[in-house]
């Protein structure tokens, strides 16, 4: 978990999760293409998480990997690592899974949208509901999640900050 | 996780330059300007690191992507930052953010790309087939990771080959990278005697 704090955001780079409990921080990735991007939010308190997720599943020995790179393994790390903050009624939010290149082979084609249905899965196999998602398409996209009023906002290149969720409260 | 040699990575640098030096002369001949190449790199690098190595992520750009395969799988990617981007067009004589400018950095990738790729291959005695060109318009990062999820399900690691070319006097300046597989990379070393 090398995240790079920078002012209050802290940088979630590629394969890496992050959390915190601190009004004020921010948790960011940059350039989600094919990536997808799984924010856990405490439904009550202000506990949030953030993974970076990469591809769908470890096809095998995950050593030397990043612990979020894969949903299977990121997933579920990131519900333990916002549950140890105190987090008891998680929520999620995803964000990314697009399509840039049509080329890569059958494999290569669809990253993004094979990420983003294994981190459904995982979601799913959680129990942890899916309150907003900004997902597929071509276009890349960066998330911030602000641990204040949970609220997670999103853009796209060129564009501007779009609010995706959030409680309104602390 | 694998580890090169000061020697090997050296020696890919060396391809790095005789592949851009081909690629700068390639420009050149187009725009009728002189091409200069900046000292290229061969870096072996986490991923995260690797999207990192072309600049600031979320800075936007035009990026052509030519898939490469045959002996060795490899993707090379020009990076064009905006300013660049509409320099390079107007020297081309096509107006920059027109489906028209879109397409000539397109060829102008196409065209590099090849010159680059063949360099290696006659270098090294390697079968290397470039496919057609994709060119997207976004964050750099979001380039640069897309293209290496494609070959990351086993390993952590990217080898990053990149250069600059830069336009003389018109300050326009593009990002060269050529990304092997990891596979590719032993097969380029072996070729050069250096496994």
């Amino acid at each position: 978990m090398a995240s790079v704090v920078s002012g209050t955001e802290l940088m979630v780079r590629m394969g890496e999760l992050a959390t915190s409990a601190v009004v004020g921080e921010v948790l960011v990735t940059i350039g989600l293409g094919s990536c997808v991007g799984v924010a856990l939010v405490d439904a009550r308190r202000p506990i949030v998480g953030l993974a970076h997720v990469m591809l769908p599943e470890s096809t095998g020995d995950a050593d030397g990997h990043p612990v979020a790179k894969f949903a299977d393994r990121g997933v579920p790390a990131l519900a333990h690592a916002v549950t140890a903050l105190g987090a008891s009624r998680l929520e999620a939010v995803i964000v990314g899974g697009a399509q840039m290149f049509s080329f890569g082979g059958t494999d290569g084609a669809n990253i993004g949208a094979r990420n983003e249905a294994a981190v459904r899965e995982q979601l799913d196999r959680l129990g942890i509901p899916i309150r907003a998602a900004a997902t597929g398409g071509r276009k890349g996209r960066t998330v911030r999640v602000h641990v204040q009023g949970a609220r997670v906002t999103v853009r796209e290149v060129a564009g501007v900050e779009q609010e995706l969720y959030g409680r309104g409260t602390l | 996780m694998t580890h090169y040699t000061d020697m090997q990575l050296d020696a890919l640098r060396e391809l790095a330059n005789i592949g851009s030096g081909n690629a700068g002369t390639a420009l050149s001949a187009m725009l009728g300007q002189p091409v200069d190449i900046s000292v290229p790199a061969a870096q072996a690098l986490p991923l995260a690191n690797a999207v990192e190595a072309a600049g600031d992520p979320e800075s936007p750009a035009t990026g052509v992507v030519l898939p490469i395969f045959g002996d060795i799988d490899a993707t090379v990617v020009l990076l064009f930052p905006p300013e660049d981007e509409a320099t390079l067009c107007t020297l081309l004589g096509v107006q920059p953010g027109t489906e028209e400018g879109h397409s000539a950095l397109g060829e102008i990738g196409n065209i590099l790309g090849c010159s680059y790729v063949n360099s290696l291959a006659e270098m090294t005695g390697l079968t290397i087939e470039p496919r057609p060109p994709e060119t997207v318009a976004d964050m750099v990062g979001a380039i640069l990771a897309s293209v290496l999820a494609v070959r990351a399900d086993s390993t952590n690691l990217a080898l990053v080959m990149d250069s600059r070319l830069i336009v003389e006097n018109q300050e326009c300046e593009l990002t060269f990278l050529l990304l092997p597989s990891l596979q590719g990379i032993d097969e380029l070393l072996r070729r050069l005697g250096l496994a």
